[in-house]
């Protein structure tokens, strides 16, 4: 009776710290691994929007590993993240795949001196103030488990698996909401006047 | 919503639905979407500046040119964009504080009524044309080849200073003429002519803030003055504890006038005797030391006993007691003479009277100094007034000039009806006009020149107020519009046409200043290192401090004359043509942003309105709104009426700014009504100025009422003591208060 009790007891004790083990793996498996933080919640469906060159993000970022920052150079700086400069993409493609279709177009615009007419994909009300430099530095560069060539895994929060893609696709929804529920979980500021400035 | 009507009720019914989709959706399912997606373009750069960075502003010093104060601001520039100015800390004359108007140059510069191809009048209309075909034209009247010679010729301006005014000059010597009229509503021209005959110096510096009590006669030094910011970075000084006093005397309250400790309602025109009451006070009651006076100014005193100001000035006695006792008490102390006091056919007089008192009070040398002289004389600002309008209709009366050019100035708008400056004008064969804007002035041109805006342009200064530096002005962004050009470069174009010697080496106006700047005395760059160091340093500081030689100010008492109060049976009230920091003389009446700012007093937007006190609305029988006509005997206007305390019950006030011919901007047009076109042709005796505040008019109900759109529904606390107020006995025993006497 006695040792009976005993694992009636010990199971008692053990079940809730199962429960909750069990979460917290699952938890781990739901989401993306960036240590020190919880990623955003939501999703949309966004639009196929047509770019004056089909851009492949997957053959930069994910064949060839190309750390976001080296082309979206400005994101740990500013405010915004910056549309490379044409002369950033000619410094690989004057001589990179100079055959390709693409490529030759993008020469075109280079060679008259024009930046190519992007589409603009992502984007927040004028009345919103967000700032890729603020939360690269609280994700990345503030992060000490993170190493910056992960940091791929942090602009996925807001922008998707971009890795994946060839062109942007917006797949989260960018929303009052979405930015809030992240600001909660990760501790960010909520004072209005800190978005709404 | 039209084309898309929606009712109340079908917008509730959305409304509720979209309620419920939320409350369907659960937590983590967004129901909107903000932005769409692909519908605007987002462009890179080809080839980056190192130092750009997109989303972060970049900052470059330049001077405004806003109002002829010359305050130093800081112009934000972010991808090539001007976004906004601030105060450049830098600068001693503002430190770093700007106005409204300062603020908002942006919305000048990007204002969509800007003029951007130059214009030529092609069958009695303004065409637009090419910078060779305008050019051209020019040439023709007034090149080198052209028969136009001597005083034929003039300049039009506003207030100009710097190399500005250098190139100026040099054209009107290439011309042959001596005709450069320059002309602004807000000056304080009387009270230069005063001081240069008491003191010696016709704009000496006010120490506002070593001043213990400040009276001011009309003197809106916070609002439309000589030196709106610098005067109020000085206020916030004399504010400071041990506080200063600030007594207002004005038939209308102006901004000054609301910070006022003790606000005196004078009777227009009456300012001068009151200053020579408070003079006979301070010499017969607090036994002032007059020996220095000669005698016929002790004799004119003598005559404004007590009972005879408080009789002419309407002001009562008590206060008249009141405000001499502090000026005997506290020391130094400051008086000063504005607009409204200076405006008078007498208003030399009056200014004088108020210097009188400056000298028995010992203030010359504590709290009115010496300004000193630039040692590059022929840079000193040249100060607009309306005497410059006046010469320039006189000048046209007599049909003698044949080519007119105008920058910085809208004589046209500015000018009363009485003298019939458009018409005048249009009798001139060539006029051209640099403007940037299709204001009145421009629209009678033969040929418009668009000219860049101040923000796009080079260029430099000198303030008339506190010209204790050269200010310089460097563009914040390339030109909005390809085809407008710099007033610097096209005057150099001028100089170059007219093939004047020393000028055909410089390339354009900025290799001008360039070269100015280098021909500066060395022991000025002593600290820089090179040349190239030195104008690194000056467009980032903005500035060029210089040290002006002081003079010695005199103390020289005049003895005045001053008429005793006449009334006016047929014209009964006095109008008050008022100016406010914003609206300015008219020349703002283009930015949104200045006609949505509401006045200060009345707090109106975007129109017009007529000033009065609940006395005269009572005589009248008009309440807020009712709409009256202002008679003089130069024509009338119309405007709803607005009533208030801070006015003298004989007084009529109707602010400047509105009631532009609908060319000019589509944020003025069908806007409110122009005071300045009734006014009577009444001049200041002995400068010649036009008595802005001279004009006597009369009232009359209109039979409609257009309710006036203003912040604030009632000037009362409606008991519900928004302000806690505690009367002074109480003051005085629980907070230890005391009164300044």
């Amino acid at each position: 009776m006695n040792a009976g009790r005993g694992i009636v007891w010990s199971w008692a004790l053990f079940l809730p710290l199962a429960v909750f083990l069990l979460l917290m793996m699952s938890s781990a498996q739901v989401y993306a691994e960036v240590p020190n933080a919880v990623p955003p919640k939501g999703d949309h469906k966004g639009e196929d929007v047509p770019q004056p060159i089909e851009f492949p993000h997957d053959i930069h970022a994910k064949i060839n590993e190309i750390n976001c920052m080296y082309c979206h150079t400005y994101a740990r700086r500013s405010k915004v993240a910056g549309i490379p400069p044409t002369s950033k993409c000619m410094g690989c493609h004057s001589v990179i795949a100079t055959d390709k279709p693409r490529i030759q177009k993008l020469t075109e615009y280079w060679e008259k001196r024009e930046p190519p007419p992007w589409n603009k994909v992502h984007d927040v009300p004028d009345y919103v103030h967000f700032t890729h430099e603020k939360h690269l530095k609280r994700f990345v560069f503030d992060n000490e488990e993170l190493p910056v060539e992960r940091v791929s895994e942090v602009c996925a929060f807001c922008h998707g698996e971009v890795k994946n893609m060839t062109v942007a696709h917006k797949v989260k929804p960018l929303t009052m909401g979405f930015c809030v529920r992240c600001h909660e979980a990760n501790k960010g500021p909520s004072d209005c006047w800190k978005c709404h400035k | 919503m039209s084309g898309n009507e929606i009712n109340r009720r079908d917008f509730l019914k959305v409304m509720g639905w979209s309620g419920a989709g939320v409350a369907l959706a659960g937590c983590d399912m967004p129901t909107t979407v903000t932005l769409e997606e692909g519908k605007e373009k987002v462009t890179s750069y080809v080839l980056p500046e190192e130092y750009v960075i997109p989303g972060v502003g970049v900052y470059y010093a330049s001077t405004c040119q806003q109002c002829p104060a010359g305050c130093g601001i800081h112009g934000r520039v972010r991808e090539g964009r001007f976004l906004k100015v601030e105060g450049n800390p830098d600068a001693p004359l503002n430190h770093g504080k700007v106005c409204q108007m300062g603020q908002a140059g942006v919305q000048g510069h990007y204002n969509p009524d800007r003029i951007t191809k130059p214009l030529i009048r092609k069958g009695g209309a303004l065409v637009e044309a090419s910078w060779d075909e305008a050019m051209d034209l020019i040439k023709q009247n007034v090149g080198a080849e052209s028969t136009l010679k001597g005083e034929r010729f003039a300049w039009v301006t506003g207030t100009v200073s710097g190399h500005q005014a250098v190139l100026l000059q040099s054209h009107l010597d290439a011309m042959g003429s001596t005709n450069h009229f320059a002309h602004e509503i807000v000056n304080n021209a009387v009270s230069q002519a005063v001081n240069r005959e008491m003191l010696g110096e016709a704009q000496p510096a006010y120490r506002i803030d070593e001043a213990r009590l400040i009276v001011s006669f009309g003197a809106d030094l916070l609002g439309a003055s000589q030196s709106p910011v610098h005067f109020t970075t000085q206020y916030a000084k004399f504010r400071e504890a041990p506080r200063g006093v600030l007594v207002q005397v004005e038939s209308k309250m102006t901004l000054t006038g609301a910070n006022a400790d003790l606000w005196l309602a004078v009777r227009p025109g009456t300012e001068g005797v009151l200053a020579l009451g408070l003079a006979n006070a301070l010499l017969v009651k607090h036994k002032r030391d007059a020996a220095d006076l000669p005698a016929d100014v002790r004799d004119v005193i003598a005559k404004y006993d007590h009972d005879t100001v408080q009789r002419i000035t309407g002001v009562a006695g008590d206060r008249i007691v009141k405000v001499a006792a502090w000026l005997n008490s506290q020391s130094p102390s400051l008086v000063l003479a504005g607009g409204s006091a200076e405006g008078q056919a007498h208003g030399y007089d009056t200014a004088a009277a108020v210097m009188l008192l400056n000298i028995i009070l010992g203030n010359i040398g504590r709290t009115i100094v010496s300004s000193g002289d630039l040692p590059f004389a022929q840079m000193e600002a040249k100060s607009g007034n309306t005497a410059g309008l006046l010469a320039l209709a006189d000048t046209l009366d007599k049909g003698g000039l044949d080519a007119v050019f105008v920058y910085n100035t809208n004589p046209v708008y500015t000018a009363p009806s009485h003298l019939n400056l458009a018409e005048k004008l249009s009798a001139v064969p060539f006029k051209v006009v640099f403007a940037q804007f299709p204001d009145e002035t421009a629209m009678r041109a033969d040929v418009v020149l668009p000219i860049h805006s101040p923000y796009e342009d080079w260029g430099t200064h000198v303030a008339g107020y506190y010209g204790n530096q050269i200010s310089i002005q460097q563009p914040l962004m390339e030109p909005l519009n390809p085809t407008t050009r710099g007033f610097g470069d096209l005057l150099l174009g001028m100089l170059k046409m007219r093939g004047v010697a020393g000028y055909a080496d410089f390339e354009d106006y900025y290799g001008y200043i360039r070269q100015a700047v280098a021909a500066l005395p060395a022991e000025m760059k002593a600290d820089a290192g090179s040349e190239d160091k030195y104008w690194q340093q000056v467009l980032q500081r903005g500035l060029i401090p210089v040290q002006r030689k002081p003079r010695s100010l005199t103390a020289k008492a005049i003895a005045v004359s001053l008429p005793d109060y006449a009334q006016d049976s047929e014209y009964p009230y006095h109008l008050v043509p008022s100016p406010r920091l914003g609206m300015w003389d008219g020349r703002y009446a283009n930015i949104p942003w200045l006609q949505e700012a509401p006045d200060q007093i009345s707090k109106v937007v975007w129109d017009s309105w007529a000033e009065m006190h609940p006395l005269t609305a009572q005589k009248l029988g008009v309440m807020e709104g009712d709409v009256i006509k202002i008679t003089s005997d130069q024509g009338a206007i119309e405007a709803a009426v607005y009533i208030y305390k801070g006015i003298h019950p004989d007084a009529i006030a109707v602010p400047l700014g509105q009631g532009h011919e609908k060319e000019f901007s589509r944020y003025a047009k069908d806007r409110g009504v122009n005071p300045l076109k009734i006014l009577s042709p009444v001049r200041e005796a002995k400068t010649g100025e036009l008595a802005l505040y001279g004009t006597r008019v009369k009232l009359a109900k209109a039979g409609r009422n257009e309710a006036l759109v203003k912040l604030g529904g009632t000037d009362q606390q409606m008991g519900r003591k928004l302000v806690a107020t505690v009367t002074a006995d109480v003051f005085r025993r629980t907070e230890g208060g005391q009164d300044v006497a």
